[in-house]
């Protein structure tokens, strides 16, 4: 993606020459077609403000792309400032695209024609650039600035890839830059172009990933969506299904990432769903034990394993609360006819299973007030209850 | 809290424990040093002492098991019983049902009846209030659909949507509104689910056992996998959305509406065929600034590709334009939404498939795990003509590799539709291995049970057997025979001839007897097209005297069938193949007598033997050296003017000696046929 990117630079030159023979100099790129521009700026005047009447979308990727370009130019030298942030990078790099390929087609044709493309093309640019120059630093994005520090950083590596690639992308082009030739069609295709960016711009997590997938994807001219879909199918019999081109609308991040569940008591729909899901398994039964599970799930059977606590729920308690009851007896006399009483009580409570806990712990509790409020007669009969 | 207390405690005086644990780890070791320890234990000095000090004894925690834990585990210790019919059918003897068609009604029997059942206490709960269970079993007392609440409140139209009663829940409605009460936007939303499920009719309570038993009789009609029938069948029973019915009249008067109240009209609308009505409410929503969930996305994308009257490029267009509004409305796609898409994708034939793939990649690469509905989609769309020979995708050998060994659990209503899919490709494709790999994956831990209903099922293994007798060795198959019939399915009587094929082309012809056998058991008694096959093979060559003797046994015991078919029912008719069948393997194991009865049939029902049968009719007579017989050869040939009656008389000529009567006998016959014959031919006849 840098390589296709990087790439402008080599073929801006080529796009410039009818210009001015000054152009490929980097150093002088930005006085140069100021120079120039007052010239053919004013004969060329009809032309220029139809580009200015354009679409909106139109005159918006020239605010983004043209200076990201004068500017990577003009970083060439400077070379000050670095940037590494992949996400604008690809950013900057789809609006380049398209502004490359509008402008470089065009010089692949025949001369009287391309060259009277490419000047409007140019002069399309160089309008803004007497504007932009002056107030560049305010004007631009900062961010833009970097990023398009970052390309030209990139682009003294591998030149000559970056142009075969270019080429190649040229030619991919040409069949649509045809069919643009004329008037107003190659505009309203652009913006279209121009915006399935925007949309594509937006999703950057995947663009990082796969950009080359998403440029490949903006190009798609309509007719040559066709063969793709063609050769692809005749692809998909032999390769496997699960390598290959996919929708590309959902990001993974979007669908794995959990959203709190807001979710308030299940709907009608959802219960019936749920109730449609478990018919979808039901089968007869294999033998009388899946029958069986599945009385015991209708509460039809006792639950296994059937133990004396079978059916029982005491909130939980486990079987010593239920026979160990001396620890209430602690209020109670130590010995006497009342602890002895009391104890044949808890021995009795701890065989009932049909009380629960909390019912034994009442039951003692009960004789506990019973003895208090018969104090007086129990001193008289000589008996001491704490 | 028992355990956790005592836990504590050991752990407390584990110092105490240290010798018992120290002897308790030496006398483990086998040498005698070890031993040696054991007694020294007390020593502190002791090394496995101090070890053991250090280490804190974890008693485990007690262990709580789900109720069914026990049966699970029982249960997975029996298997299937190759030799009886399925466990559920095990009932009165006298009923266990022999045939597909039985097993059917025993089965619709035995729901209808708990449906009755229920249907009775349901309607007359006061008849059924005394509960004998201890301790209370709340399935078995009769639910009370009547509404308590007799007030007209919110209370009382929450009760009644609880309740599923949709005229009354929108008759308090109304009277709610007139008595000027405002109702909150939450019960309007849920009367408004109930009202759009069930499309403004009274849902078909689950007691109402004739109608279930008509949509599965409708169900068992679609032989196969015929979608299209199947999809008819649903159209007559569901409900049509109406104009103007009550859920849009309440959804009119709503004074605020949020999204849910937009998303279920808009499910409800696609769920009874009004599409082109809920794509335009889902644009009113979108005009209101709201949110559709992704189940309403699921039901918009069904109902974009089912509008009428539009291409499949530009539904295709419109459903992805649908899924670029869930990315921008930040609604995450479930394994629905793409099951819908490619179930859609199947009405747009050749053209679905690469948008299919896409799709299917789509769903891989966002990680939603595919499930079985998916891939019967995809087969599905793939496979959509039976013929082998279009080229045909090899899309299932990718699928079954990757899905197999794998467990799934239901997802998605169509989940148990892949096996029987999966099972018909195999048997289009005529590939063993595949079929073998498809019904691996079917025994691989409880996929089992996406095998589907009953026809289903039998569908499945119809294939799967039709399959192995086509490409399978015979003695493979007959394995699998022994093994599938009955505990498994009950075969068709083209199973079975698909078998008696598989038989005849590995010359195990004397297996035949037993299949007869079966496929009388197996309720195939009257198809005559089996009976037909099994007497062509058994006819056909000459065999050893035991097995014609084997043989011909059968075909008496066919030849009974006829018989009483014809007691049951005058219309029916002996086949006139099946009556020389029959004779010829009579004749070969050596039972004259009957096949000489049999000759006496083909007068009766008026059918021309074969020459080849009247040729060792006489072969026959003349080892009994009966000329008699011989001449009832020639008589029979003669009533039906068989060209062959010339050569008969002649072999009878020459390879008997008649008596003098029989010549006469002879004579009126041949003079019998002069009349009708020509006169040369009699008075050839007569001259000699």
């Amino acid at each position: 993606m840098f390589s296709r990117v990087s790439a402008v630079l080599p073929f801006r030159p080529l796009s410039q020459l009818p210009l001015c023979s000054a152009g490929p100099e980097a150093s002088a790129a930005i006085v140069v077609p100021l120079a120039s521009s007052h010239g053919t700026v004013r004969t060329k005047s009809n032309s220029q403000r139809y580009f200015g009447t354009n679409s909106v979308i139109c005159s918006k990727k020239d605010d983004k792309s043209v200076p990201a370009c004068e500017i990577s130019k003009e970083t060439e030298n400077q070379q000050s400032i670095k940037e590494n942030k992949k996400k604008d990078l690809v950013n900057i790099i789809k609006g380049m695209k398209v502004e490359l390929s509008t402008v470089n087609v065009q010089t692949t044709k025949p001369p009287n024609r391309g060259q009277l493309k490419s000047l409007e093309a140019a002069i399309g640019r160089l309008q803004k650039s007497p504007e932009d120059a002056p107030r560049k630093s305010k004007s631009l994005n900062p961010e833009l600035v970097a990023a398009a520090a970052a390309v030209a950083d990139s682009l003294p590596f591998d030149k000559q890839t970056t142009k075969s690639e270019l080429l190649r992308q040229l030619r991919q082009h040409e069949e649509d830059s045809k069919a643009q030739k004329d008037g107003e069609k190659p505009k309203i295709s652009f913006s279209n172009i121009i915006s399935d960016m925007k949309v594509a711009r937006s999703s950057t997590a995947r663009a990082s990933t796969q950009p080359v997938h998403q440029i490949q994807f903006d190009e798609g001219a309509d007719d040559f969506v066709d063969q793709e879909k063609m050769a692809d199918l005749r692809k998909s019999f032999r390769k496997n299904i699960y390598k290959g081109k996919r929708l590309n609308i959902f990001e993974l991040k979007a669908v794995t990432e959990e959203a709190p569940e807001t979710e308030a008591a299940p709907s009608l729909w959802d219960v019936e769903f749920a109730k449609q899901l478990a018919a979808v398994t039901e089968q007869p039964f294999q033998n009388a034990f899946e029958e069986m599970i599945q009385w015991t799930k209708e509460g039809k059977l006792w639950e296994f394993p059937v133990n004396n606590e079978a059916g029982f729920d005491d909130d939980g308690s486990e079987f010593h609360e239920h026979i160990f009851l001396d620890k209430y007896l602690e209020g109670f006399p130590k010995q006497g006819p009342i602890r002895h009483f009391m104890e044949l009580v808890t021995c009795g409570l701890s065989k009932n299973p049909y009380l629960s806990v909390k019912q034994k712990v009442e039951h003692i509790e009960w004789f506990r007030n019973y003895f208090n409020e018969k104090q007086d007669i129990l001193k008289e009969s000589g008996i001491h209850f704490s | 809290m028992a355990s956790v207390a005592s836990a504590r405690w050991l752990r407390v005086s584990c110092g105490l424990c240290v010798p018992l644990t120290a002897r308790r780890a030496g006398a483990c070791g086998r040498t005698p040093s070890s031993r040696f320890y054991s007694g020294s234990a007390a020593v502190p000095k002791v090394e496995g002492a101090d070890v053991a000090g250090t280490e804190e004894i974890v008693i485990p925690k007690k262990k709580t098991w789900d109720k069914v834990a026990v049966l699970q585990a029982l249960a997975s210790t029996v298997h299937r019983d190759t030799t009886a019919v399925p466990y559920a059918f095990q009932d009165d003897p006298y009923l266990i049902p022999t045939s597909s068609v039985e097993s059917h009604s025993f089965l619709l029997a035995k729901k209808s009846g708990e449906n009755a059942a229920k249907f009775i206490i349901n309607s007359y709960p006061k008849y059924f209030l005394k509960d004998i269970a201890e301790p209370h079993i709340p399935c078995l007392m009769p639910e009370y659909f009547e509404p308590q609440i007799e007030e007209i409140s919110e209370a009382a139209l929450q009760e009644r949507i609880k309740l599923k009663k949709v005229k009354a829940s929108v008759d308090i409605f109304d009277q709610l509104l007139q008595a000027g009460t405002t109702v909150s936007l939450e019960t309007t939303n849920s009367l408004l689910d109930l009202l759009c499920y069930y499309g403004n009719q009274e849902p078909s309570t689950n007691y109402n056992f004739q109608q279930q038993e008509q949509s599965e009789e409708l169900e068992e009609g679609e032989e196969g996998d015929n979608v299209k029938s199947k999809k008819k069948a649903g159209h007559q029973l569901g409900v049509t959305w109406r104009a103007k019915n009550h859920a849009e009249r309440i959804f009119a008067l709503m004074p605020e509406k949020n999204a849910h109240s937009y998303c279920t009209m808009i499910r409800g609308m696609v769920k009874h065929r009004a599409h082109t009505q809920a794509l335009s409410l889902y644009t009113e929503l979108l005009n209101n600034r709201l949110r559709a969930d992704v189940h309403t996305f699921n039901s918009l994308i069904e109902a974009t590709a089912l509008v009428a009257n539009a291409k499949f490029e530009e539904k295709w267009k419109n459903i992805l334009d649908l899924l670029k509004q869930m990315v921008a409305q930040n609604v995450k796609p479930n394994l629905q939404t793409f099951n819908t898409i490619l179930k859609c994708l199947r009405r747009f034939y050749a053209f679905g498939k690469l948008p299919a793939l896409q799709t299917f990649r789509e769903m891989k690469a966002i990680g939603i795990e595919p499930s079985l509905a998916t891939y019967h989609h995809i087969i599905q769309l793939f496979y959509q003509h039976e013929s082998p020979s279009k080229g045909s995708s090899l899309i299932i050998y990718d699928i079954m590799d990757e899905i197999t060994g794998k467990k799934f659990s239901p997802k998605d209503p169509d989940d148990d539709m892949f096996f029987q899919s999966a099972m018909r490709v195999c048997s289009s494709l005529r590939d063993l291995e595949l079929a073998y790999q498809v019904h691996g994956l079917l025994n691989t831990g409880d996929n089992r049970k996406f095998i589907g209903p009953d026809h289903r099922r039998n569908f499945y293994y119809s294939k799967f057997f039709s399959l192995l007798c086509l490409m399978e060795q015979i003695d493979v198959t007959l394995k699998w025979y022994k093994d599938l019939i009955p505990s498994v399915f009950f075969p068709h009587s083209q199973t079975l001839i698909d078998l008696l094929q598989a038989l005849d082309v590995a010359n195990r012809l004397e297996m035949i007897p037993q299949i007869w056998k079966d496929s009388k058991e197996y309720g195939h008694t009257f198809r005559s097209d089996l009976k037909e096959e099994i007497l062509m093979l058994m006819a056909r060559d000459q065999h050893p005297p035991e097995l014609q003797a084997a043989f011909a046994d059968c075909a008496a015991d066919i030849k009974s069938t006829y018989e009483s078919q014809d007691a049951r029912q005058t219309a029916s008719e002996w086949p006139a193949n099946s009556l020389n069948y029959i004779a010829i393997l009579f004749l070969r194991a050596g039972r004259t007598q009957e096949a000489w009865k049999m000759l006496g049939l083909f007068r009766k029902h008026n059918k021309i033997p074969r020459n080849e049968l009247l040729n060792e009719f006489m072969d026959s007579a003349k080892a009994s050296s009966s000329p008699a017989q011989a001449i009832e050869v020639i008589k029979l040939a003669n009533s039906f003017s068989l060209p062959i009656c010339e050569g008969l008389t002649q072999r009878l000529i020459a390879d008997f000696t008649l008596s003098q009567e029989q010549k006469e006998a002879l004579g009126d016959l041949t003079a019998l046929t002069s009349d009708s014959d020509s006169e040369s031919d009699s008075d050839t006849s007569e001259d000699k």
